[in-house]
């Protein structure tokens, strides 16, 4: 579960994100939409503990990201949007790397098992500096969810993913136990996976509702973002 | 016309707004830079006018080559940074402006940097001379060096763009123009090759985009695997263990060292006869070559301890994401990281082992503790700055910054231990070990406070 009290986050006169309340419950997949600069990508960080935050409180099942973060890292992964990583090792060294840091029993078969299901497997002894977008996508997922975190922060999760590695990206989403949160653009992948979404608008929640009442009634989620941003349907 | 120069001048904009948004970001160390580059103009006017009135015959052409190769190496940096290695070019290079219109506005940019660089210094240099009331009327001369650092400009941008290429072929004409230059040993002979420094500028940018490409080339490489679970301190120590020897710094610290331990013996046997009069020998004779050998440590610790240092958290700009998700205290990713600097250390002692070839054995003990204490005081001074200042990568002026904090604490410490060595009856070991006690708590205040820093939260990924 994550807890978001009140969070306001500036970037000097910018207000990014402007008193956000939520509560993410457990074993929900949970959608964020909204424009680019509405403040998903910050307020993802902030959760993951890489970003400071002006006011408010961020709870990780019920550890502080400030005061207590060690613990709330614990429950942790992250996957950022244009993940950056050390280009001097290889795929394979990265995630033994983050497996002893977090302190990984059975690190190798769990590496394997993933690896394989998002289709990263040859590309394991190559050093980092030599991967495509994609590829760093595809291994910093991995690191992600190697430790089967029960909270999940995904920063567009299939963006540049080939289509085989986006299903296995979304049926893994599906099944997973836990909170998962993503941020995107893509009301197709909305509309596959997430259970709840929130539409951010210049920092404020503007919207939150089930994905299959929306479904219901506005016919399509794009319809309702539309509806929700201008007033108007697509 | 509107869109002439439109490469220029976003370059300018950029290196403009960027430095005054680091002048806010970091107040202090730009106020100390900037003091300190004000101090080294204003010292280079004073050792002029002591040259002067110790009536001391100096080379000015070797004074010469020095701003000219100063300013031949900085704009062969500027060029790889603004250009070679610069993501956000993939955009100007996309539109349809010629390629070679577009690099030559980025070669246009970077004179134009420099050469108001070269102004603004010498300016400040004469206003001092003058104010020490020696003549600066040499109106000639000034235009004659002033197109000449042109020249190096040109030239650096050249051999950069030659040298990061696969032809590297290219750069034998740089080569030639710069070997006329140095054997030239004449001021007029090459401003006269001005003309001819263009010509190879615009030759050079018929292949504009070759470093480029080069630069960017993706390599996909099998190293051999360092795939072990370790304890969170072990895999911090082998990760920067491993990026040092892969880029190759190892053998580049270590072949550093044998260079310095060289150069160092050589100024050592033979330094006071080249570079000082016969008329002030006695005055300094005795004094210098202990300088030779403290100049040579302090190359050897801010090669294989600075850089490093500051480097460990440096370097992480992009990539502090990655520990800053993990379940991984700030002090255990400091000491791990540190740790790594043991191998840094272990470069250094080539330096020791060739330096007794000119200055004999006797003063071993006290060099290696010399070089010892040097490479703790650069670890306590550049860890901490290091965390600070994340992201500022390639900062120049951090480094300088650092050098210089680094420069007056050992000279200080270096100038009384060699005092007491000549003065004290006593053996000074204890005293050492003592200083090495302190230095070595010192360490530990030191990580402390790195790793203080880095939980507070204005560190980010």
């Amino acid at each position: 579960m994550i807890t978001v009290k009140n969070l306001t986050k500036r970037y000097g006169k910018i207000v990014a994100l402007n008193t956000v309340h939520f509560t993410f419950e457990d074993t929900k997949v949970i959608a964020i939409m909204g424009e680019n600069g509405a403040g998903k990508s910050t307020l993802l960080k902030i959760c993951a503990g890489i970003l400071p935050f002006d006011q408010g409180e961020v709870l990780i099942d019920t550890f502080s990201i400030t005061t207590q973060s060690l613990q709330a890292r614990e429950h942790l992964g992250y996957l950022p949007e244009m993940p950056e990583l050390y280009d001097r090792i290889t795929g394979r060294e990265f995630l033994f790397y983050i497996a002893s840091l977090r302190k990984l029993a059975k690190a190798k078969e769990t590496i394997e098992n993933l690896a394989q299901l998002i289709g990263i497997t040859e590309f394991l002894d190559y050093e980092l500096g030599g991967y495509s977008k994609g590829m760093k996508q595809k291994i910093s997922l991995l690191s992600a969810i190697m430790h089967a975190p029960k909270n999940l922060l995904l920063d567009e999760p299939v963006y540049g993913l080939d289509p085989l590695a986006s299903r296995a990206i979304l049926d893994f989403i599906k099944k997973r136990q836990g909170t998962t949160i993503f941020a995107t653009h893509s009301t197709q992948l909305v509309e596959h996976v997430a259970d709840t979404v929130y539409f951010l608008m210049r920092g404020n929640v503007i919207a939150s509702a089930a994905v299959s009442s929306l479904m219901q009634q506005y016919g399509s989620i794009e319809n309702a973002y539309f509806y929700y941003k201008d007033g108007t349907h697509a | 016309m509107e869109h002439m120069l439109e490469t220029s001048r976003l370059l300018l904009t950029e290196i403009t707004r960027s430095l005054l948004k680091k002048m806010r970001s970091s107040p202090i160390l730009y106020t100390f830079f900037s003091a300190m580059i004000f101090f080294s103009v204003v010292m280079f006017a004073f050792l002029t006018f002591f040259l002067l009135h110790t009536k001391t015959r100096f080379n000015f052409m070797d004074v010469f080559f020095s701003v000219f190769f100063l300013f031949l190496m900085k704009s062969a940096s500027d060029l790889h940074t603004y250009f070679i290695t610069a993501p956000q070019l993939s955009y100007v290079l996309s539109i349809n402006v010629s390629h070679r219109k577009t690099i030559g506005e980025l070669v246009f940019g970077i004179v134009t940097i420099n050469t108001g660089l070269w102004f603004a210094f010498s300016l400040l240099y004469l206003v001092v001379l003058s104010a020490l009331r020696i003549s600066i009327d040499y109106p000639v001369e000034y235009v004659l060096i002033s197109i000449n650092v042109i020249s190096a400009i040109l030239l650096g941008c050249s051999l950069s763009l030659h040298f990061f290429s696969s032809y590297r072929y290219r750069m034998i004409p740089t080569l030639l123009l710069l070997a006329f230059c140095w054997f030239s040993q004449s001021l007029v002979f090459i401003a006269c090759m001005a003309p001819l420094v263009v010509l190879h500028m615009i030759w050079g940018l018929t292949h504009p985009l070759d470093s480029y490409r080069f630069v960017k080339r993706k390599e996909r490489t099998k190293e051999r695997s360092q795939v072990h679970l370790r304890s969170p301190l072990q895999t911090l120590f082998y990760r920067e263990v491993t990026v040092i020897w892969r880029e190759r710094l190892f053998f580049s610290f270590v072949s550093m060292s044998i260079f310095s331990a060289l150069g160092t013996g050589y100024l050592y046997l033979y330094g006071t006869d080249l570079f000082i009069p016969e008329s002030i020998q006695e005055m300094m004779g005795g004094f210098l070559p202990t300088l030779f050998v403290f100049l040579g440590i302090y190359i050897v610790t801010m090669y294989t301890a600075v850089f490093p240092a500051l480097n460990l958290f440096l370097s992480e700009e992009k990539t502090m994401w990655i520990l800053r998700n993990l379940p991984v205290a700030n002090q255990t990713i400091v000491y791990g990281k540190t740790l790594a600097l043991c191998l840094c250390f272990i470069t250094t002692l080539p330096f020791l082992a060739f330096i007794p070839v000119f200055l004999g054995v006797d003063d071993m003990l006290f060099l290696f503790w010399f070089l010892v204490f040097s490479f703790l005081a650069a670890v306590i001074i550049a860890v901490p700055l290091g965390v600070k200042y994340v992201g500022k990568k390639s900062d120049i002026l951090l480094l300088y910054s650092v050098a210089m904090i680094l420069f007056i604490v050992l000279s200080g410490v270096g100038a009384a231990m060699n005092f007491l060595r000549g003065a004290a009856t006593v053996s000074l070991l204890p005293l050492c070990l003592m200083l090495l006690l302190l230095e070595v708590s010192l360490v530990f205040l030191s990580l402390k406070l790195s790793a203080l820093i880095l939980s507070k939260p204005s560190i980010t990924g």
